[in-house]
C-alpha cells in the first residue's frame, strides 16, 4: 500500500500555512477563520492555526461535526455518534477556511457549508484539504489541495494524525 | 351393552401396577372399591381371579394408570362474543382433554345464574352440546350486583346446591349476613373468594419486586386474609356453610387451619391451580397472561398451600378457568382482564407439576381433585333421582402433550402452558 | 449504538445506549448556542406527541426537540373525556398506523401502554411516561444535568424524595443514575416509600437520616395529589416533614447540595421560595437539557418505517 509519511504531511502542513499567510496579507481587513470537519479535520485546522500564529497571524479556530446534516441519516441502521462542534463566534463576515482531511464525493463539504450558513452569514468561504481523493458527485472544488492523489484511483485514502492516532501518515 | 376390560392398568390410589382388570357391568367375583364412586364399574379384580369371556371387549392399559376423572368445582366457561351453546361445547371439550369429566360453572356475564328460566336452558344446551357434566352455581344477588339477594328458593328447587357471585365478595356485609341466614336452612353453600373490595379496587399485583418495577398498584395480601376471616365469622354466626375459593395467600391458609382446628362445621376450601404453580415474578414485562385475581404471590405462599392441601386444610385444587379472548389479554396489564384457562391441561399439568417433582402423590390428586370436590358440589341427576358419580379414565403418563394453540379447545389462549410439552395425555372416556 | 425502534425503559437499555445517548445530548446542546437552533437530521420525519394525560412541559420538550431536528410534529388531541374506561388501545394504534408516523411520544396513565402500542406499530415509540412505571427521556435529563454539574455521574449521592411508590421518575431516574455507577436513597413518608427488599434501594424516611448519608444531590418530586385515589398521609405535614425548609436549605447552601425537580414544582410543599433562587437549584438546567436529551432520544432511534421502499 503506498504511503505518505509523517515527514512528507509536516512539509506539506508548512506550504499550506504559507500558502495562508500569503493569501491572507493582501486582505488584512477582514478576521479569518479557520474551521476543521471533525474529526481530523480538525486536528489540521488547530495546526495551521498555530502556525499562523506562530508567524504572527492570527486566525480564528472552529471545529464543526457535520453528522446530523448528512444527507443519508435516514439510510443508516445505526446513528453515527455525535461530536460536538466548537464554533465560539458568529460567522458573519468572517473569511472562512474549511479544512477536511480527505475530499471525495463533496458530501460532507455540502453538509458543513450548510452547518456554516446556521452560525452566520461569512463574506467568502474557501475549502481546503489534505488529500483529493477524486470520484466528486457534486459540484464542489477545493481551493487548496496538499496531496491529490485523484489519479491514483485509490479506493480508501485513510489519513492518521499523531492527536488522533498516535502518528501522521496518508494510506491509499 | 358389551362388558368392557381393561387390561394391565396402574390403579392411581396406590400407584402400582397391579394389572388390573375393571369390568364394566355385572361381575361378581371383583373387589368393590369403596371410597371411589365408579358409575358403571362395579368391580376391579387383580389379574387371574377374573376371566374375561369370549368375545369381550379389552382395552390394554400397559403403562397407564387407571383413576376416576376429575371434577373442576370453580371453572368460568362464558366466552365473550360467542353464543353461550358455542361456550358450553368448547368448555366441555376442553375439560375431556384435561381429565375432568364435570365441573361447578360460576355465574358469569352470559350466564346469569338467578332465576328459574336462565338454569332450565342452560340444562338444556348442556345436555345437548357439552362433554362434560357442568352444575351451574347460583347467582348470590341478583345479577350479582350486590344489592339485593337472588330468589334461593328458586334455585335449590332447580338443583343448585352453591351459591356465589363469581367469587366476588358482596361490598355489602349486611345483605351477605342475611343471604347466608336464609340461605342456611336451604343447606346452601356459600362459594366466595376473601377479599375487602376497597383495598383491592384498582390493583393489579402482589406487592414485590414486579409491582414496583412494572408500576403496578399493589394487592395487599391483608385484603384476602381479613375477606376469609369475615366470612368464616359471618357462616359460624348464620349456620350457612362456606366454601373459600381460591385461597392464595399462607396467611389465608392458617386463617382456615386455626378455623377447622376449632371445630367449626361446613367449611371448605379451594385453591387454584396456577396459585400453586407460579409468583409474581412469572408477570415479567406485562405478561397478561399471569394476571390473576387474587395476583400470584410469592414462593413461600405457593408452599403454604400445597402444606394446606397436604394436611386437608384445603379441600380441593380447580382450575379457576376463565377464557379471555386474544384481542382482551393484548391490551395493557391494566385493562386486561384477569384469568387463565386451565380445563385443557389440567391433569396433564398437575402430573407434569405437582406429581412428577414429589410434591403430591396421587392419592393427594384423587382427593383434592375427584372426591372432595365431588363431595362439596354433591352433583345430582334430578330426572334418574341419583347423584352422579365419576367416569373412570387412563392417564398416559410418558405420553408428550404439545400445548399448541391448535391443540387447545376451550376457544381461547390464555393458557401459562401454551407453547410448553407437558406429560402425559387423557383417555376420557375410556372406551 | 446499536439500531432500536423504541425507548420504553432505561431497563432495556443497554450500557453503551446510555452512554451514547448521553454523549450526544452534549452535542444537540451546542445546537442551542446558534443563532439557528436547529439541525436538519430528522427532515422530513413526521413525530406523533400522543398524550392521554396533560402535561404541557413534557409535550411542549419534546415538540421543542422535534422542531429542532427538522421534524414534522402533530398534536394527537386526547380530550380525558373522550377516553373511555376501558377501551382498547388497539383501536388508536390502527388510527396511528393508518397515519404512517415515524416517531409516537406516548404518555398514559396506565403503566405498560407504550409497550403495547410499540409492539404493534412500525413506528419508534418513545414512552414519556406510563402511570407508576417509566419516565427514561425525564431519566436521560436528569442524568446529563448531573454529569453536566459534576463532570461524572459515577460516584455520586442521590437521595430522591417523595412519593415513590407512585413515581415513574423515580423509577427510571434512580435506575439511569444507578446503571452510571451513582448511590441512590430514597426518602418520603413511610406509606409512599417501597421496602429496600423491592427495590434494591436504601430506604430513608427522615431529614436526619440523609444528612447522615452525605447526598450530593437532593432530587424532589412532585406531590401529586391527582394521583392518588385516597389520601395516603396526612398532607398538611408534607413540607414541615419531608418538604425543603428555609432551615433545611441553610444546611443544603453549607453543604454545598445541589437540588433537583422533574416540575412542575409546588412551592410551599416540596421547596420554600427561598429554595428556588438556592445557588445550586438545578432545575431550570433540567428543563433546557430535557430538550437536549429528546433530541438525542429522537436521533438515535431508528424506526422500521423508513426502509428503503
Amino acid at each position: 500500500m503506498p504511503g505518505i509519511s509523517e515527514e512528507e504531511i509536516g512539509r506539506a502542513l508548512d506550504a499550506w500555512a504559507a500558502h495562508l499567510l500569503q493569501t491572507t496579507d493582501a486582505q488584512q481587513e477582514t478576521a479569518l477563520a479557520i474551521v476543521g470537519i471533525v474529526s481530523h479535520g480538525d486536528v489540521l485546522a488547530k495546526r495551521l492555526v498555530e502556525k499562523l500564529a506562530a508567524a504572527g497571524c492570527d486566525a480564528l479556530y472552529g471545529a464543526i461535526d457535520i453528522t446530523l446534516y448528512r444527507d443519508d441519516l435516514s439510510f443508516r441502521g445505526k446513528r453515527p455518534a455525535l461530536r460536538s462542534s466548537h464554533l465560539p463566534f458568529s460567522t458573519d463576515d468572517l473569511r472562512l477556511v474549511l479544512v477536511d482531511d480527505v475530499l471525495s464525493t463533496g458530501r460532507t463539504a455540502r453538509a458543513a457549508l450548510e452547518v456554516l450558513w446556521e452560525y452566520g452569514r461569512p463574506e467568502s468561504v474557501q475549502l481546503h484539504c489534505l488529500a483529493d481523493k477524486g470520484g466528486r458527485q457534486l459540484p464542489i472544488q477545493p481551493d487548496y489541495v496538499a496531496f491529490d492523489l485523484s489519479e491514483a484511483h485509490a479506493k480508501e485514502v485513510k489519513v492518521s494524525l499523531r492527536e488522533i492516532d498516535g502518528k501522521d501518515e496518508i494510506t491509499y | 351393552m358389551t362388558d368392557t376390560y381393561i387390561l394391565n392398568a396402574t390403579w392411581a390410589l396406590t400407584n402400582e401396577r397391579l394389572d388390573l382388570r375393571v369390568g364394566h357391568g355385572d361381575e361378581s367375583t371383583g373387589i368393590i372399591l369403596n371410597d371411589i364412586p365408579l358409575p358403571g364399574v362395579t368391580a376391579v379384580a387383580p389379574a387371574g381371579e377374573m376371566r374375561v369371556p369370549a368375545g369381550a371387549r379389552t382395552i390394554d392399559a400397559d403403562g397407564k394408570i387407571l383413576l376416576p376423572a376429575l371434577f373442576d368445582m370453580h371453572a368460568t366457561i362464558n366466552l365473550e362474543g360467542h353464543s353461550k351453546r358455542e361456550s358450553i361445547y368448547r368448555a366441555g371439550q376442553a375439560a375431556n382433554r384435561g381429565g375432568v369429566w364435570g365441573m361447578l360453572v360460576m355465574p358469569s356475564r352470559g350466564f346469569v345464574f338467578d332465576n328459574a328460566a336462565t338454569l332450565d336452558s342452560f340444562a338444556e344446551a348442556v345436555s345437548e352440546r357439552s362433554f362434560a357434566t357442568m352444575v351451574p352455581a347460583g347467582c348470590i344477588t341478583e345479577g350479582m350486583k350486590g344489592e339485593q339477594q337472588a330468589p334461593y328458593n328458586t334455585l335449590s328447587a332447580r338443583g343448585i346446591t352453591i351459591l356465589s357471585d363469581g367469587g366476588n365478595m358482596p361490598d355489602n356485609l349486611l345483605l351477605l349476613y342475611r343471604a347466608m341466614k336464609y340461605a342456611a336452612e336451604m343447606d346452601l353453600t356459600f362459594a366466595i373468594r376473601g377479599d375487602v373490595p376497597a383495598l383491592t379496587r384498582n390493583t393489579y399485583a402482589h406487592p414485590g419486586t414486579t409491582s414496583y418495577k412494572l408500576g403496578l398498584h399493589s394487592t395487599p395480601a391483608c385484603a384476602e386474609e381479613i375477606g376469609i376471616e369475615t366470612l368464616i365469622r359471618l357462616a359460624a354466626d348464620t349456620g350457612a356453610r362456606l366454601h373459600i375459593q381460591t385461597v392464595s395467600t399462607a396467611e389465608g391458609v392458617d386463617i382456615i387451619r386455626r378455623a377447622r382446628r376449632s371445630g367449626m362445621k361446613g367449611l371448605t376450601a379451594e385453591v387454584a391451580l396456577h396459585h400453586l404453580l407460579y409468583t409474581h415474578e412469572d408477570i415479567g414485562d406485562y405478561n397478561t397472561t399471569f394476571k390473576t385475581t387474587p395476583p400470584l404471590r410469592e414462593k413461600k405462599d405457593c408452599e403454604a398451600l400445597l402444606a394446606g392441601l397436604k394436611d386437608g386444610t384445603i379441600d380441593c385444587i380447580v382450575s379457576d378457568h376463565t377464557p379471555c379472548m386474544p384481542f382482551a389479554k393484548k391490551q395493557d396489564f391494566i385493562s386486561a382482564p384477569q384469568g387463565m384457562v386451565a380445563l385443557d391441561t389440567l391433569l396433564p399439568a398437575i402430573y407434569t407439576h405437582l406429581i412428577k417433582p414429589g410434591k403430591l402423590t396421587w392419592a393427594d390428586v384423587v382427593r383434592t381433585c375427584c372426591t372432595a370436590p365431588a363431595a362439596i358440589v354433591s352433583p345430582y341427576d334430578s330426572e334418574e333421582d341419583t347423584p352422579i358419580t365419576a367416569p373412570l379414565l387412563l392417564f398416559s403418563p410418558d405420553s408428550p402433550y404439545e400445548v399448541t394453540a391448535d391443540t387447545l379447545s376451550c376457544g381461547t389462549l390464555n393458557n401459562p402452558m401454551l407453547g410448553t410439552t407437558l406429560s402425559g395425555t387423557v383417555t376420557l372416556p375410556i372406551n | 449504538m446499536n439500531p432500536r425502534k423504541d425507548l420504553i425503559t432505561i431497563d432495556a437499555l443497554s450500557d453503551e445506549d446510555i452512554r451514547t445517548i448521553l454523549d450526544s445530548t452534549s452535542a444537540m446542546k451546542d445546537i442551542f448556542t446558534r443563532s439557528v437552533k436547529k439541525v436538519p437530521a430528522l427532515k422530513g420525519k413526521s413525530v406523533l406527541t400522543l398524550f392521554y394525560e396533560p402535561s404541557t412541559r413534557t409535550r411542549s420538550s419534546f415538540e421543542v426537540a422535534a422542531h429542532r431536528l427538522s421534524a414534522d410534529v402533530t398534536t394527537f388531541t386526547v380530550s380525558t373525556s373522550s377516553v373511555v374506561k376501558g377501551e382498547s388501545v388497539h383501536d388508536t394504534i390502527d388510527t396511528l398506523m393508518s397515519m404512517k408516523m415515524d416517531y409516537i411520544i406516548v404518555r398514559h396513565k396506565n403503566s405498560g401502554i407504550p409497550a403495547v402500542i410499540a409492539r404493534h406499530c412500525k413506528a419508534s415509540v418513545i414512552n414519556a411516561g406510563d402511570g407508576a412505571h417509566a419516565h427514561p427521556s425525564q431519566a436521560f435529563l436528569d442524568a446529563f444535568t448531573i454529569k453536566e454539574k459534576y463532570g461524572e455521574v459515577a460516584g455520586k449521592r442521590v437521595v430522591i424524595i417523595g412519593d415513590i411508590l407512585h413515581s415513574r421518575v423515580a423509577r427510571s431516574t434512580s435506575t439511569i443514575l444507578r446503571r452510571l455507577g451513582a448511590q441512590v436513597a430514597y426518602m418520603g413518608p413511610g406509606p409512599l416509600v417501597p421496602l429496600q427488599q423491592h427495590t434494591g434501594i436504601p430506604r430513608f424516611t427522615n431529614w436526619d437520616q440523609i444528612f447522615e448519608w452525605k447526598p450530593d444531590v437532593i432530587y424532589l418530586l412532585r406531590v401529586q395529589n391527582e394521583r392518588i385515589d385516597s389520601p395516603f398521609f396526612p398532607a398538611a405535614d408534607y413540607h414541615a416533614a419531608f418538604g425543603v425548609t428555609e432551615e433545611r436549605l441553610r444546611r443544603i447552601d453549607d453543604l454545598d447540595l445541589s437540588i433537583m425537580h422533574p416540575g412542575p414544582v409546588n412551592r410551599g410543599v416540596e421547596i420554600c421560595d427561598a429554595a428556588m433562587d438556592y445557588r445550586n437549584n438545578l432545575i431550570n438546567n433540567q428543563v433546557e437539557n430535557g430538550i437536549a436529551a429528546r433530541m438525542s432520544i429522537l436521533y438515535h432511534l431508528t424506526p422500521e418505517t423508513q426502509s428503503n421502499d
